[in-house]
């Protein structure tokens, strides 16, 4: 059943991106279904904790996320139409924000709770398992999880009518992801529960990580900026009002450690703590669960046989906000390691004249001036040597090997602000390309001669011989 | 007491109470894991340092004295002692320079020791112009010094406490000098431990006028013709020795490949070894605990609860075994690159995974054929005595 | 007392071709104290590992306190005995590195969870309490067995099995381990089933059987 419920989804999630790309190719439509799948997934986990969580609110949980899911996109799509990009993305940001916020008001309330102290700061415990409360937290979750996935499909024009059928598709999908969720909850056996705090940071964890792969979603690299700037201010202000730099008490070396505090690393890792502490404190809460009292039973076996079962239901509630604690890692880790793919253009052939001089128009099929890596191969006498023309952020053009004089030959890629080699993963700043040394691409002499570049033929086969031929136990080819 | 704290208790008490054998199956572990971490710290060291040094040459052709050892590029692998320091004439080395046609940037180099409250410090002597054109990557916390002024490197500024705009004094053979020093560098290499001050300065105070020590050149010309002149040069200058330094440090990557090869085969017999003797001890174990075992068992021990006991105990020495093993493996790799290199070698925490993962990895490997034995076995009969 | 907390049909046990265990049919009802006597050989041990779920039947049934243990896997039935039987060895069998004490929380521990204030004054009802951290070596062979019976009743067994339980003890011990039984059983009402050589010990039972080659030959009550 399950099988079919997902091929349907896949079909609906093709007519989804389909009516989103209108004037797009089939394989273009094939990558972005594929990078939504992320998002779906994360959206199936939430319905499926929360068909867990409210158990015996089946129906009314499928229900509200499928209508919230439906909302989520096309209420997406609609801001998308009517105002600039930026809006809805802020929208959709905050949304996500004033959920992490809930999320850490929670767990302090769950961590309190836990030392034994009654409090009813939060209501919604008590009618989380009405229908209605099921209801709304199914519907909301799900608006946002529809949101990020329409943030997540490219920007078009989209007239009415296609946002009807959009909002068709939308539910299809949903409608058969949501069944499917259903499907899986009752294969699951009844002893998986989980609780309401369990169920919340579920969700915004999921909800987390699946925003975490959009840049422009993206919470955690904003959070630990925040970080940064807010202890860099703090040290700032503090210094600078009892302190003056040479003051007497402290010392140089005392400077290292205030250092610190303004490095980029403070930030990293005071966000991660921020990060990662609701989840933390919740699991801790479960942790500290008092275990039912068994003062009362006299027969010792049955005492310890009823504590054993609480000890063991106990562990199995924090299941869950134990898997969120990793949710939550892959999402700082998506978020500090994108995705980033490398610019790493076919190198074209190319030829020296009779001089042997090779010879480059700065402005001809290709811009040598654009800032970005440009790759040739010379042939000559059965050599083969590849070479790049780059410009340099500072506004020097500079020929180099597509090698350094130390790994293999393997090449360089160029992402934001730098080359990578390969071979030894080295980020080399584009700055210093052109520069001698190191994993650096080894420099190559040439000219400007009027608007075309002029390299010696002779000196980069040559050049490439000795240092790169040197040190390539294998000869193989770039990347 | 909860069940995770229980079973540790027993696990202890088990270990200790087959005190012998404990202490046996403890060391072969630690042994095995401490050659294999061993291993890994000295050659990711010495591979690291051999990359650094190989990246800290631009120059491409080196001229050294005859006599004197070649220690560049090789790291810490420099086997020989420089017996009698020889020197090279200044202008015999220009003159031949001039001659070959060669077009290259040169820099001349004097090593010299000088005397500093009654203390050896490595001196070098060099030209600064050259120096900034050569080596770029040096990094200069000060400014380049003038006349009488000098630069410290990073590691021995630190040693001694130096900063820029102190006063040293230092006592050639010949004479002392007093420098100022205005700047620290700090190159990541070798360079880090040197003083440095102007080639003639040096010459003055050790009496060597006009000798150096070493030349670098960067030859522009690139292809064969490296080699080539390379040849070119050793003929004008038969008392020196010429040579490629990447030729020089593929030398000492091909040695250190070798080594590796060699510890690699010598941990993998030990290893080998030491699993064997770990599966032997622990079926034994397992044999004379049969009775435990099956009581174990009928006293209502699911087959898993009672293995999860012995698996415990085999985790725990694995894990014992891993630390300790961390601990001498990072003492053997010291003594190691400190007897065979010359060197020391760096402190690695995060082989200490390794050294627990090869462990524990034995332990548990060992404890397979047991563990499938402590499973099999019939309570009935081994409560018999059979 | 008139359910019958064992009941089998038919039960055999082969070892190849041995027969150790003739088809047996047996009734114990909830509560009995009974005594199974026999030549050694005459499946009367057989018959006790059945019955605890040490062992499976050849041939037959066997129904013990409502369940029907052939269809247990090897997990149900460690669970079994660890929540309904409590056995009792001749050779006391004690784990040799733990203490008396430990000793009972191990069967504690693969109940539920070791208690170690119950363990003790489980281990104190026995008359034991000085004797809490003693290892098995520093104990007298009464002390062993009475730690034994501690253990096999701790986790509040409907079944006592005991294998020769006073086999390898004095007379002055075997009558002070009878009297101990018969008091905990008065408390907890357990069922026993006892195989023994001993005469004067059978005669503690309610009911006893004699086994011969594996067949039920004779069986007799106990007056009064």
């Amino acid at each position: 059943m399950i099988l079919i419920f997902l091929q349907s989804s896949v079909f609906s999630l093709n007519t989804l991106v389909t009516l989103k790309v209108l004037e797009s190719n089939e394989r273009d439509t094939m990558a972005i279904s594929l990078k939504l799948i992320p998002h779906l997934l994360a959206w199936f986990g939430i319905v499926l904790i929360l068909l867990r969580g409210f158990a015996g609110r089946r129906s009314v949980v499928t229900v509200a996320s499928i209508a919230g899911f439906v909302i989520g996109v096309t209420g997406t799509c609609i801001l998308f139409r009517s105002f600039p990009v930026a809006i809805p993305f802020v929208v959709v940001k905050s949304a996500l924000g004033v959920s992490f916020l809930f999320l850490w008001g929670a767990s302090i309330a769950a961590i309190y709770r836990s030392t034994g102290r009654g409090i009813t700061i939060f209501q919604g415990e008590r009618r989380g398992n009405f229908p209605l409360g099921a209801g709304i937290a199914a519907c909301m979750a799900s608006i946002v999880a529809g949101a990020i996935c329409t943030c997540g499909l490219p920007a078009a024009g989209s007239t009415l009518l296609t946002l009807l059928l959009l909002a068709v598709a939308a539910g299809a999908l949903a409608y058969a992801l949501a069944y499917s969720a259903q499907a899986l909850d009752k294969l699951l056996p009844n002893s998986y529960t989980v609780s309401l705090s369990g169920m919340l940071v579920a969700v915004v964890a999921l909800l987390l990580c699946s925003s975490s792969s959009l840049l422009r979603l993206d919470l955690f690299s904003p959070l630990s900026m925040k970080v940064m700037k807010g202890v860099h201010d703090f040290v700032h202000q503090f210094m600078e009002s009892i302190l003056i730099p040479d003051h007497l008490f402290i010392r140089s070396y005392i400077w290292k450690f205030i250092g610190l505090l303004f490095g980029k690393e403070v930030g990293f890792w005071g966000g991660l703590v921020i990060w990662f502490i609701p989840a933390l404190l919740i699991a801790m809460a479960i942790g500290f669960e008092r275990l039912p009292s068994v003062a009362h039973l006299r027969q010792g076996a049955k005492r310890r046989t009823v504590m054993a079962a609480a000890i063991r239901e106990r562990r199995c509630r924090l299941v869950i906000p134990l898997l969120s604690v990793v949710v939550f890692a892959t999402a700082a880790y998506q978020s500090s390691f994108p995705s980033v793919e490398y610019w790493d253009p076919k190198p074209l052939p190319i030829t020296a004249d009779q001089s042997g001089e090779i010879t480059i128009p700065k402005k001809g099929e290709i811009d040598l001036e654009d800032g970005k890596l440009h790759k040739y191969l010379f042939k000559q006498g059965g050599r083969e040597v590849r070479f790049f023309v780059l410009m340099t952020p500072a506004g020097q053009l500079t020929v180099d090997l597509d090698a350094c004089a130390i790994c293999k030959p393997d090449g360089y890629g160029q992402a934001e602000g730098s080359v990578i080699c390969y071979y030894c993963k080295t980020l080399i700043p584009l700055d210093t390309v052109g520069k001698p040394g190191g994993c650096n691409p080894v420099p190559v002499a040439f000219s400007v001669k009027g608007e075309n570049v002029v390299i010696d033929g002779i000196t980069l086969v040559n050049s490439w011989s000795t240092t790169v031929q040197a040190t390539a136990r294998v000869k193989e080819g770039g990347k | 007491m909860n069940r995770r704290r229980w079973l540790l208790h027993i696990i202890l008490r088990a270990l200790g109470h087959r005190r012998g054998r404990t202490v046996l199956l403890l060391a072969v572990l630690a042994m095995a894991s401490s050659l294999a971490t061993a291993l890994g710290i000295v050659s990711t060291s010495m591979e690291k340092r051999v990359a650094e040094e190989v990246r800290k040459y631009g120059a491409n052709l080196i001229i050294l004295p005859e006599s004197a050892r070649l220690d560049v590029g090789s790291g810490g692998l420099n086997f020989g002692v420089v017996s009698e320091p020889s020197y090279l004439l200044q202008q015999q080395v220009e003159n031949s320079l001039a001659q070959s046609g060669l077009k290259a940037e040169r820099s001349f180099h004097l090593r010299g020791a000088l005397q500093m409250k009654a203390a050896d410090i490595m001196v070098e002597g060099v030209n600064f112009a050259d120096v900034r054109r050569l080596f770029p990557w040096w990094q200069l916390k000060g400014n380049w010094p003038a006349a009488g002024e000098t630069v410290v490197g990073n590691d021995l500024a630190t040693r001694l406490k130096l900063k820029p705009g102190d006063t040293m004094e230092l006592t050639g053979k010949n004479q002392t000098v007093r420098l100022r020093i205005s700047g620290i560098v700090s190159s990541g290499g070798e360079e880090d431990g040197l003083l440095f001050l102007a080639l003639p300065e040096l010459q003055q105070a050790l009496g060597l006028e006009g000798q150096i020590s070493l030349v670098r050149l960067m030859v522009t010309a690139g292809g064969d013709s490296l080699k080539k002149n390379a040849a070119a040069l050793q003929l004008l200058l038969p008392t020196a020795k010429v040579s490629e330094v990447r030729q020089t440090a593929r030398t000492s990557e091909g040695l250190l490949a070798k080594v590796k090869l060699l510890m690699i085969m010598v941990t993998a017999v030990v290893l080998i070894s030491a699993g064997s003797s770990v599966a032997g001890t622990m079926s034994t174990t397992v044999l004379e605990r049969s009775k435990e075992i099956g009581l174990m068992k009928a006293m209502g021990g699911t087959r898993s609860e009672v293995m999860l006991i012995f698996c415990g105990e085999a985790a725990m020495l694995g894990v014992v075994g891993g630390v300790a093993g961390y601990i001498c493996g990072t003492v053997i790799a010291q003594f190691i690159t400190k007897t065979v290199f010359a060197s020391s070698a760096e402190f690695i925490p995060w082989f200490v995974f390794v050294s627990l993962g090869i462990s524990l990895f034995l332990a548990l490997l060992g404890s397979i054929g047991p563990m499938i034995s402590v499973f099999k076995l019939d309570p009935v009969r081994s409560l018999r005595g059979e | 007392m008139s359910e019958n907390i064992i009941e089998t049909n038919g039960l055999t046990r082969n070892y190849g071709d041995i027969c150790a265990l003739k088809p047996l049919d047996l009734q114990v009802p909830e509560g009995e104290w009974l005594s199974v006597m026999g030549h050694s050989g005459s499946g009367k041990s057989t018959l006790m590992n059945l019955v605890g779920g040490l062992d499976r039947p050849s041939a037959g049934s066997l129904r013990v306190g409502g369940k029907d243990l052939l269809a247990l896997t090897e997990d149900g039935l460690a669970r079994f005995r660890r929540e309904s039987v409590g056995i009792i060895f001749q050779q006391h069998h004690m784990v040799p590195y733990l203490t008396a004490v430990e000793n009972v929380m191990m069967a504690q521990y693969f109940h539920s969870v070791p208690d170690e204030a119950e363990a003790r004054s489980a281990l104190e009802r026995v008359g034991l309490g000085h004797r809490l951290k003693n290892r098995p070596g520093e104990l007298s062979g009464g002390e062993q067995q009475r730690v034994c019976i501690a253990r096999a009743i701790i986790n509040s067994p409907k079944l006592l099995l005991g294998d020769e339980p006073t086999g390898n003890l004095d007379h002055k011990s075997t009558i002070m381990v009878m009297e101990l039984l018969k008091e905990l059983r008065a408390e907890e009402r357990f069922t026993v089933i006892m195989v023994t050589h001993n005469q004067e010990v059978a005669a503690w039972g309610d009911r006893t059987i004699y086994l011969d080659d594996g067949v039920l030959v004779r069986e007799e009550r106990t007056a009064g």
